[in-house]
């Protein structure tokens, strides 16, 4: 059930200033979400519920004005007795003898440096992909009208950004690319996440001979935690499990052939 | 189950002792034992097998048969198959067997569409060996494992 932040606040023990500094909040905008002049902002929600240690559905997106007190106001700012505000300055300096504004005085434009010759990495990166593109140097050169050598640093840059995409070009004429994942478990990691979300129930064999039966609600990269009939959660190691499919009682018949 | 998941299982056994602790024991070459359990292919030669099974206590045929069977053997099948859009039969290490069409892969698991079962998702770890096998020249794997690293 989600609280207003203020109730939340208070159950931590916490300030406004100590949630404005945890959270990173300004401390009026804090003050305008408890009072429920504002609701909270879906981007600062979780900043809040991290610095509250409470889930983001804890917290009442608008919260109920707390009992007793008043309406937020913004408070005039307080004089300070015996304190003149000077004229024309906000931190109360006395006022210039001059009010005319001091122009520094432009700095001469440096001369922009001529680039650097080409770094030698910028050298060795582009005869690679020369060499996976099945050209030469010379050929290149010869291109160019000039030996790769004189290239400034710039103009290496340059040409390295016209090569690169014919990397891509060739390579992807040859590459084998078969329907795989890029990462090692992205197959099992998306059939899970749709078991999850769609609330299926599956069914484990485990190398004990045991099975298991139930909702997927939650996996990592070594293992599934499910929540049974019963409601009782279970994490299962991925190593102890043999193999798994939806539920056969919600419609795949029997087991695989001993 | 490739050598190098089986030779896992049989340290977690003794106790999750470390690669470092059977090299200390054996006279393996260094580094050997980490790349026989680590690398997807087939990485040892019989005497090293031997050593390892003395090592274990396990009979020197329960390790070396493995040693045909590497994790890389399996997923080049895999691709075979999927390729192919051909069935293919998993002999589990539960001594179960499943057939079907490989809908996809990935370096944990397997999934199968079977007659039985619809689709089932089986881990590697639990595969002991498959047919068809893949032969040496079927195309190499383009999967995760295609870019093996090299260690060492």
């Amino acid at each position: 059930m989600a609280e207003n932040l203020w109730a939340l606040r208070e159950k931590k023990k916490l300030s406004v200033a100590a949630l404005a500094n945890r959270s990173g909040l300004p401390i009026g905008l804090i003050m305008e979400y408890e009072s429920g002049l504002r609701s909270i902002d879906p981007r600062h929600l979780g900043r809040l519920a991290r610095a509250l240690y409470v889930e983001e559905t804890d917290i009442k997106l608008q919260s109920d004005p707390r009992p007793g007190s008043g309406p937020l106001e913004r408070q005039p700012r307080r004089e300070v007795p015996g304190r003149v505000p000077a004229e024309g300055s906000a931190a109360g300096r006395p006022p210039s003898a001059d009010p005319r504004p001091r122009a520094r005085p432009p700095r001469p434009r440096a001369e922009p440096k001529p680039p650097g010759p080409a770094r030698p990495s910028q050298i060795v990166h582009l005869e690679n992909m020369l060499k996976r593109l099945g050209r030469s140097k010379e050929d290149l050169e010869a291109e160019l009208g000039r030996p790769i050598a004189e290239l400034d640093r710039v103009a290496m840059s340059e040409l390295l950004k016209t090569v690169q995409p014919q990397i891509g070009q060739s390579d992807s004429a040859t590459r084998r690319r078969a329907h795989l994942p890029e990462s090692v478990d992205e197959h099992e990691a998306r059939y899970l996440t749709a078991a999850q979300e769609g609330g299926d129930r599956l069914h484990f064999t485990l190398f004990d001979g045991s099975y298991l039966n139930g909702q997927v609600i939650g996996f990592g990269p070594f293992n599934i935690t499910v929540r049974q009939a019963d409601g009782t959660e279970i994490s299962v190691n991925k190593l102890a499990v043999v193999h798994y499919r939806r539920d056969p009682a919600a419609g795949a018949p029997k087991e695989p052939s001993a | 189950m490739s050598l190098g998941d089986y030779l896992r299982i049989l340290r977690a056994r003794r106790g999750g002792i470390t690669p470092w602790d059977i090299e200390a024991a054996t006279d393996l070459p260094k580094g050997l034992y980490r790349q026989i359990e680590q690398r997807y292919r087939a990485v040892g030669d019989d005497e090293s097998i031997q050593v390892l099974a003395d090592f274990f206590d396990v009979p020197f045929e329960e390790l070396r048969w493995r040693l045909d069977w590497p994790r890389k053997a399996l997923s080049r099948a895999l691709v075979a198959g999927r390729e192919a859009d051909a069935s293919i039969t998993l002999f589990l290490s539960t001594g179960q067997t499943v057939t079907g069409r490989v809908v996809w892969w990935d370096l944990g698991a397997v999934g199968l569409e079977t007659l039985e079962a619809g689709l089932l998702v089986v881990q590697r770890h639990a595969v002991e060996r498959w047919d068809p096998r893949a032969t040496e020249n079927s195309p190499a794997p383009g999967g995760p494992d295609a870019g093996e690293p090299e260690l060492d």
